[in-house]
């Protein structure tokens, strides 16, 4: 490793305490939201809060992982030096530039406009700034993701590219398509609504737009677990990856069909029509098929580690495997949260049950569970597996670790299993005080409260895990393992494949053509319909 | 790599391809015809209008007749919101220095109030909420002797000078006083406001930084006996020009008792 | 390994195939609901300039709340404004189709009826319209729950859905909960 050991601690120690930060935060949101009487709680605190975490894990954690973790597969898996590691610098100075100025946005209360921003609600042009720039950062990493790619291929012609390459690129390609649509949205309606250029804007375009890039970013955070999963977890478990073909079918998957989407998101809205989102939502039951299509091949994968340690029968293997490694525990974990997250987005796609649960807590519920579940846990698991190459120390406690993994999986059940009943029962999202007094919310308090301590529950796990990083630091053996030990091999490692999946030229010609066809018209028609636009209203400074 | 295209790739393609354009085929048939037109058939709407509204081009659903109204519109206050008033509003006048010296006998110059028991400062208001009470003055949408004679020879522009010249001074600082500190009750209404009765906090359109109704006023270093008044007035619905009962239906949640604290807590409060 | 990599690619398409299997049975249940029970996303793109809401006819406060036009059809015009909703409590039928129509002056609200399948974004620039049946009588909550300030946390309005013997429109066609 050349330059990817710097850079990957620089950008995670900036997630992480993004993160834990955020974690604070949550903790005091759900106080403030249940019956139990709450400090330093006004209107504005409790928004502007609210704010901080979206933008703290939805924004810094996730961007400054996928980036950290990016280099890292960059060097290790390709074998290579990064090209233009100075670039790779700029880029992060340009992140933790941007994320200080939507930090002080919002801690001096002017952006309480939350991290999906409400037009015609505008918070000071520095929080969007702040965001471009983290934005630009990741633009910068993308670059560089493609230009180490097409080194190795051309350094190596014919070969196969790496699967944990080939799929943090195809994570790059989907970022520069996802980020389109926020970056459309505050290029020409937000910013210059928030410079005081515009004093209306059109909230139904903004909408739109925004949903484009809205569940495609949940990829983007979400392929560095899956990278994981296919290359890390076999390995790991002591087998082999089942098949990397399939692994690569599935990132392309998750490129094709994460991007003409993003109208799911907008189902209930009235700006769009009923054909448009009938469409979106096939192309939404697409893209579940790459899920679990993982889970199958995962699941053999290990399989075959677990037959390989002398599990017997049906379900032997599973008994077999070595889940005191925290790499298979948290795959372990994962999946099933990944169950209980994946029924729940079953549901959401559908429009007739998702009427009964949108903007209730089964929506905050299924997301903290799939992300903050799901794809964080991974996150963790990641940095366990790696920090031993880039501290150049053995783990001082595999038990402290897997024990942080137990909290943050039981303190999510705990917190977002009693919120998916909330929501079923109607509790509605983005409340700073319930009012209690009233006898069908105060029914929901004391489920308010356990959700409530599985938020402390994971507080105490996000501490933890800081903690076993730092622990690193006093550890005192040394690490034997390189990098590249990391990698899983598959059963049939491919001497070839096709150029369909060694590169993105088709798949980003099929991208084009999904866009044009799924959100052509629906965005289309704003500049024909002529939609009338709304007043400004301004949260950053005095009326 | 070599120009020709790889022929392991050709099969790619054409699945891929086929793939792609077969859900697009099936969500086509199923979502902008069939649905629609099954769908309007129940509702007795011929196949050409179901498939337009179901892609949007005609309002209504394709499941269900469209209603339709013919109610006269009876508007508690004639201000028509733009882009190019807000524009205005926020642009300083030379225009409007000329008009102030007559508002000067009650508003004071700068806007500094003569009385505050009876005239609100005017210095630092919101142009837009200047503005619309004038305009209601105007219109008739809110009455007072004095005011609604004063506005009646205004004219649009005029109305929009005098509201940027006050907007732009600074707001007068606050002299001391000796009134008791309205309490945690009252504090708690201002940041809080209270679920149980429906009342949003006062700072959630009244605050610096709140992102409300455009015309809400700033309420800081007003008057105790006016916002009093005032609040008295939208309660018993006498005063009926804030839209779609914004202010009404607060006022008519508050108590007498809160109503004098909070006109007392915003008369003590420069900056919330 | 004892399996060969044509075996492996089977095996992983026949799984494909169960999963796409899987989608489509959702995908047909959606159409079923569609085609049977005409459910439909709450789609309607029918403009309204949010500026000028308060001056139209139909959305003037006095036609706000339950009417019942003279073909019998039954509509219920609600305004979600910064921050309360008027008429903050409207009377509605059970068992009978019903419509409502919302609008917003100022910025996005959105609601739910608890218990209900009623939920749509309010969009300033749109009238949003749901149709639906109520099958349950009694006091529904009807909050806002979409972000559209500091004052949200407050806004709440009810939804009382009355025996359609019990919901009887007064000479204009119009039906308010002050008159229980």
């Amino acid at each position: 490793m050349t330059h990817a050991r710097n850079l990957t601690f620089a950008h995670l120690w900036v997630a992480f305490i993004a993160f834990t930060i955020a974690l604070v935060l949550g903790v005091w949101q759900m106080w403030a939201r249940s019956p139990l009487p709450a400090p330093f709680l006004t209107a504005s605190t409790y928004f502007s809060s609210v704010t901080a975490h979206g933008t703290a894990t939805a924004y810094v954690l996730t961007t400054f992982m996928v980036m950290g973790f990016g280099y890292y597969v960059a060097e290790t898996a390709l074998a290579r030096p990064l090209p233009a590691p100075r670039w790779a610098w700029i880029a992060f100075a340009l992140g933790v530039a941007g994320t200080l100025m939507a930090v002080v946005t919002i801690l001096t209360g002017r952006a309480a406009v939350l991290f999906t921003f409400y037009p015609p609600l505008i918070a000071s042009v520095f929080y969007y700034l702040g965001l471009v720039l983290v934005v630009a950062a990741s633009w910068i990493w993308c670059v560089l993701m493609l230009i180490a790619m097409g080194q190795w291929k051309r350094a190596n012609p014919g070969r196969p590219v790496p699967l944990a390459m080939f799929a943090t690129v195809a994570n790059a390609v989907m970022w520069l398509w996802t980020t389109v649509g926020v970056a459309a949205e505050l290029l020409f309606q937000v910013i210059p609504a928030a410079l005081g250029l515009k004093a209306e804007m059109d909230v139904g375009l903004s909408r739109t737009l925004f949903s484009w890039t809205l569940y495609a970013i949940v990829y983007f955070w979400l392929i560095p677990s899956y990278i994981a999963f296919y290359t890390m977890v076999p390995q790991a478990a002591g087998g082999r990856l089942y098949s990397d073909t399939m692994g690569r079918l599935t990132f392309v998957l998750f490129l094709l069909y994460s991007l003409p989407v993003g109208l799911h998101h907008l189902l209930m809205d009235p700006q769009q029509s009923n054909a448009f989102k009938f469409l979106q939502v096939a192309l939404t039951a697409l893209v579940s098929v790459p899920t679990l299509l993982t889970v199958f091949t995962i699941g053999a994968s290990l399989e075959i580690a677990g037959r390989l340690r002398g599990g017997r029968g049906l379900f032997g293997w599973i008994a077999a495997l070595p889940w005191e490694r925290p790499m298979v525990l948290a795959t372990g974990l994962a999946f099933l949260m990944l169950g209980l997250g994946g029924f729940g987005g079953l549901i959401n796609m559908s429009y007739g049950m998702n009427a009964m649960v949108h903007n209730t807590s089964w929506v905050t519920a299924h997301f903290h569970l799939i992300f903050g579940g799901t794809v964080v846990i991974m996150y963790f698991a990641i940095a366990y597996a790696i920090w031993p190459t880039l501290t150049g120390r053995a783990a001082p406690s595999l038990a402290l670790q897997r024990l942080q993994l137990w909290l943050w999986f039981i303190g999510m059940l705990v917190m977002t299993l009693p919120w998916h009943t909330l929501g079923l029962l109607g509790q509605w999202r983005r409340v700073a005080t319930f009012n209690y007094a009233d006898p069908i919310i105060a029914a929901w308090g004391p489920w308010v409260i356990v959700s409530l301590i599985g938020g402390v529950i994971l507080l105490a796990s996000g501490l933890l895990f800081v903690y076993n990083l730092l622990e690193f630091n006093v550890a005192r053996e040394p690490n034997a393992e390189a990098p590249g030990a990391l990698y899983a091999t598959a059963v049939h490692p491919p001497a070839r494949v096709p150029a369909t999946l060694n590169g993105f030229r088709l798949w980003n010609a099929l991208v084009l053509v999904l866009m044009v066809l799924a959100y052509g018209y629906p965005l289309a028609q704003f500049f024909i319909i002529k939609s009338p636009e709304a007043l400004v209203h301004r949260v950053d400074e005095r009326r | 790599m070599s120009d020709e295209p790889d022929p392991r790739d050709r099969p790619w393609r054409l699945w891929a391809s086929v793939a792609i354009l077969s859900v697009f085929a099936f969500s086509v048939l199923f979502g902008f015809v069939l649905l629609p037109v099954i769908q309007g058939r129940g509702a007795g709407l011929d196949a050409w209008t179901s498939i337009c509204r179901a892609l949007g081009i005609a309002p209504g659903s394709p499941a269900a007749p469209q209603p339709t109204s013919d109610a006269k519109a009876q508007p508690t206050t004639r201000v028509a919101w733009s882009a190019g008033l807000m524009e205005a509003l926020a642009r300083p006048s030379a225009a409007g220095a000329t008009l102030a010296s007559g508002c000067a006998a009650c508003h004071g110059r700068d806007g500094r109030s003569v009385d505050t028991k009876l005239y609100p400062d005017l210095a630092g208001q919101s142009a837009a909420a200047i503005y619309k009470q004038l305009y209601d003055f105007k219109q008739g949408s809110r009455a007072n002797p004095v005011m609604s004679a004063m506005a009646q020879p205004l004219t649009e522009e005029q109305m929009v000078a005098l509201s940027a010249h006050f907007a732009s001074f600074p707001v007068r600082a606050i002299a001391p006083v000796d009134l008791a500190a309205p309490g945690e009750a009252i504090e708690r209404l201002v940041a809080r406001g209270d679920p149980a009765r429906g009342i949003p906090a006062c700072n959630a359109c009244h605050g610096d930084q709140s992102g409300g109704p455009v015309e809400a006023p700033r309420l800081t270093h007003q008057g105790t006996q006016y916002l009093a008044a005032q609040l008295r007035a939208f309660k018993s619905a006498e005063r009926h020009n804030d839209i779609y009962s914004r202010m009404r239906s607060v006022a008519a949640a508050l108590s007498d008792g809160e109503i004098d604290g909070l006109a007392a807590f915003y008369s003590i409060t420069l900056a919330y | 390994m004892a399996i060969a990599e044509e075996g492996i690619v089977r095996s992983e398409l026949r799984w494909a195939a169960i999963s796409i299997g899987v989608v489509s049975v959702i995908m047909l249940a959606i159409i079923y609901a569609g085609l049977v029970h005409h459910i439909n996303p709450p789609s309607n793109i029918e403009t309204i300039d949010p500026k000028t809401l308060h001056l139209t006819g139909e959305f003037t406060e006095p036609n706000l709340g339950t009417r019942v036009a003279a073909d019998g059809q039954i509509t219920s015009r609600i305004v979600a404004t910064q921050f309360t909703f008027v008429p903050r409590c409207i009377v509605l039928p059970a068992n009978r189709p019903v419509t409502l129509r919302f609008a917003t002056p100022d910025v996005i609200h959105g609601i739910l009826v608890t218990g209900t399948n009623v939920n749509t974004m309010i969009v300033p620039g749109y009238v949003s319209q749901v149709h639906t049946v109520f099958t349950r009588t009694g006091d529904l909550l009807m909050p806002c729950h979409e972000y559209c300030g500091l004052g949200h946390s407050e806004m709440s309005a009810t939804v009382r859905v009355v025996p359609p013997g019990d919901f009887k429109p007064d000479s204009q066609g119009g039906v308010s909960c002050d008159a229980r």
